[in-house]
């Protein structure tokens, strides 16, 4: 199996599998509890149909839009997801040119392994910078200010991580960044030696955005579950937001956001766009899936901000139902990192083509031409 | 494996598994005839998400909770269940010590295996006594009055088991109190052989509340839905209720409500509290999952008295969405059987542990700090 049979989530799920060692493709492929939330994260898109208008001399559809300000080609783009050296060598190069070559945005994660300026060093396609609030404030001013000076152009801030989920698949592979060695995972880490020979003889593993202001994460074992659980402030409240949003003075997202309230609350500290997302099934099990909860949270402020519905997505058909209910844009962690372990750069490209190309397929199917003309009129919910 | 490995309650299930002669684990774990209750009873639970509020400020989280007048440290408890020490020879004493440690509440059950005396010694946090309502009266007005003596705070009388529940799984493996060694079980209880060393070396096993009035499930193989079906006495109606409910002079509940009418009538003859349930699947198969009609309840009742959801909670999210509907509390039977089975009270302390910090974590997910704030605000039925 190599990428060229790779056509869709499953297929570079079953490559990433293949190629990397157990507790790291477990790391990207749990959730949390019983995965029930995971699971309805794409089970919801099935609860909505799609209506084709037919004869409607689509053409080539424009897939295009614009969001935090720019124009982007089209309406997914690539949500922030730390360490990502441990899935590719290349890492967040490897994801910043993919997005920039088919003209969307890359993430960066405050716990990425390559630093801001490397990233804005190596593209200058769109970029977002993804905030947690650390309990000490100054490593949360720093990344604002070092975001601003490397020319990203949107920052978002997360907030549904507070303390770690309940990752089960984690405890029992016992996964720890940088990997620790148990004698259970050794043997699946033996049975990848391409993965460890990558990870021995490429750069040292940091956080790289991060070390200057703590060693967590770099120099000792530790889970992400603990560095979560030690380094991020449970006590941020909208105060802290509204700080982060006026500090960084740019487009400015809530990423996690799942209510209504929340949602109107978001415009009041000064956000441009939310990401409706339940950080991938990864944190509240049992907590509403994005694309149940959208309809309510456009109804309510559509108007006002940009809406990103982040988790679930898998397919082209599932971009048109979010764009029809409401959202600007989709984002997606799993489904490139998956390409990302299974390829590389190359990977990566190979899934923004398939998407691009499913998008574009599924536009004309509907009889659409370009975004505006998916709305509302083209879905119907099953209840 | 061993207890460490165990994160969640389906590992302290396979634990158990691998502890119990296979006809005492196919007791706990089994139900009423295809199980359809038994199993809608946790699934319940997925036709309702939880929607977060973010940036609240969440770093101290009060999961304390009052009901029949006592505070607990937890929103949940632990049911009472007969027979603890077929599962764990320390039995109803490592159930009770870990409540305690945790300052919850937990039930004896009318068929336990320590009596309520030698509970009330060890024991100084809430206690529920459970009653059955026997044909023979004064073995009823015994078990009150030693219940009352040992200064337990709770009366819960079962109402939904007036006769034995098909449990085919027990018909298969001959699960009889004590054991019955036929030979389809002796090979598994062969295969257990610190369970049998336990059985017989750590003290005789007794229903201590029982044993006075009557022969059954003492000196003779009797199944327990035969139990049930001879001793109980069907009669029971709710002046009997009302009866034993003035007679006790406490705090008062009864344990298998199900239905609006019923649950208004519970009001009527003086109950503080009720438990919806519907005997974790084993009694009526396609009887409604306590999760699925607690809205109705509360709504009708839940200003009265205290609405407990009890079965098929497996999770702290579980624990969550009952009380965002409006329970005041949960509890459950399986939800410590496993662990009791896996690890006598170190076992029981671990899982009641798992779910604490579940509920800690979960609360703060959602934006809470207490009990209180969760509301039906907090969900969407989809």
């Amino acid at each position: 199996m190599s990428l060229k049979n790779c056509y869709n989530f499953e297929d570079f799920r079953k490559l990433a599998k293949k190629k990397l060692p157990s507790p790291i493709f477990h790391y990207i492929d749990g959730g949390s509890d019983d995965e029930s939330t995971l699971k309805r994260n794409t089970d919801s898109f099935n609860e909505c149909d799609l209506v084709p208008n037919i004869l409607a001399s689509v053409g080539k559809p424009d897939l295009s839009t614009s969001l935090f300000g720019r124009k982007i080609d089209m309406p997914i783009f690539l949500s922030p997801a730390a360490m990502q050296r441990l899935y590719h060598p290349d890492g967040d190069v490897a994801s910043a040119r993919a997005a920039e070559k088919y003209g969307t945005f890359y993430s960066m994660s405050s716990m990425g392994n390559n630093s801001i300026e490397e990233i804005s060093n190596i593209s200058s396609g769109p970029k977002l910078f993804q905030l947690y609030v650390h309990k000490d404030r100054s490593i949360s001013d720093d990344l604002i200010d070092r975001s601003r000076r490397s020319g990203f152009d949107a920052m978002c801030l997360t907030v549904d991580t507070l303390v770690a989920g309940n990752r089960e698949k984690d405890h029992r592979t016992g996964f720890t960044t940088p990997p620790k060695l148990t004698l259970q995972s050794l043997m699946s880490f033996a049975m990848r030696p391409g993965w460890v020979f990558n990870y021995l003889t490429g750069k040292r593993f940091e956080l790289s955005n991060v070390k200057k202001k703590t060693d967590k994460g770099t120099n000792i074992s530790k889970s992400v579950i603990e560095y979560i659980n030690e380094q991020y402030d449970p006590a941020m409240g909208w105060k802290d937001a509204e700080y982060c949003a006026k500090k960084w003075n740019g487009p400015f997202a809530l990423k996690g956001v799942m209510s209504v309230e929340d949602a109107r609350r978001a415009i009041d500290i000064g956000c441009t766009a939310i990401m409706i997302s339940n950080h991938g099934g990864r944190q509240l099990d049992g907590s509403r899936s994005p694309f149940d909860q959208i309809k309510a949270i456009s109804d309510a402020v559509g108007d006002k901000l940009e809406i990103i519905l982040d988790g679930g997505v898998r397919r082209g058909t599932h971009v048109l139902k979010a764009i029809a209910a409401g959202a600007k844009a989709c984002s997606f962690g799993k489904m490139f990192l998956f390409s990302l372990a299974a390829g590389g750069q190359q990977g990566v490209e190979h899934l923004l083509k398939n998407m691009h190309d499913e998008i574009s397929r599924n536009m004309v199917l509907m009889g659409c031409k370009n975004l505006k003309e998916l709305d509302n009129s083209k879905i119907i919910y099953r209840k | 494996m061993n207890l460490k490995d165990c994160h969640n309650f389906s590992d302290f299930r396979r634990l158990a598994k691998k502890k119990l002669p296979s006809p005492i684990f196919h007791y706990i774990d089994g139900a009423a005839d295809d199980e359809i209750t038994y199993a809608r009873n946790t699934s319940s639970f997925d036709e309702v998400d939880l929607v977060p509020n973010v940036l609240r400020g969440v770093e101290n989280v009060d999961l304390s909770t009052t009901i029949f007048g006592k505070k607990l440290d937890l929103p949940f408890y632990l049911s009472p269940t007969a027979l603890q020490r077929l599962f764990h020879y320390d039995g109803e004493r490592a159930v009770g010590k870990a409540a305690k440690k945790y300052n919850t509440m937990f039930g004896v059950s009318a068929l336990a295996t320590v009596s309520v005396e030698e509970i009330s010694s060890m024991i100084d946090t809430p206690k529920m006594f459970q009653f059955y309502f026997h044909k023979d009266r004064g073995l009823n007005d015994s078990c009150l009055e030693r219940a009352k003596a040992a200064n337990f705070d709770v009366m819960a009388l079962t109402v939904d088991t007036i006769t034995g529940g098909n449990r085919e799984r027990d018909l298969r493996t001959g699960f009889t109190s004590p054991p019955k060694l036929t030979l389809a079980s002796l090979y598994s209880f062969a295969t257990k052989p610190m369970w049998g060393i336990n059985y017989l070396t750590k003290g005789k096993f007794e229903l201590p509340h029982l044993q006075d009035f009557v022969k059954e499930g003492t000196d003779v193989n009797s199944s327990i839905g035969n139990y049930f079906s001879t001793m109980l006495d069907q009669s029971m109606n709710w002046k009997d209720a009302e009866n034993l409910c003035s007679k006790w002079g406490g705090h008062f509940a009864l344990k298998g409500i199900m239905s609006v009418e019923d649950a208004k009538r519970a009001v009527d003859i003086g109950c503080t509290g009720i438990m919806v349930s519907n005997h974790g699947g084993r009694q009526l198969d396609g009887s409604r999952a306590p999760f699925d009609q607690l809205a109705e309840i509360v709504d009708a009742v839940g200003d009265k008295l205290d609405v407990i959801c009890e079965g098929g909670i497996h999770r702290g999210t579980h624990m969550l969405k009952a009380l965002s509907l409006g329970a005041k509390a949960c509890s459950g039977g399986r939800l410590y059987l496993y662990a009791l089975a896996a690890g006598g009270q170190a076992g029981v302390e671990r899982a009641i542990e798992k779910y604490k910090s579940e509920l800690v974590r979960d609360m703060k997910l959602m934006g809470c700090t207490k009990i209180s704030d969760l509301n039906r605000e907090n969900l969407r039925f989809r």
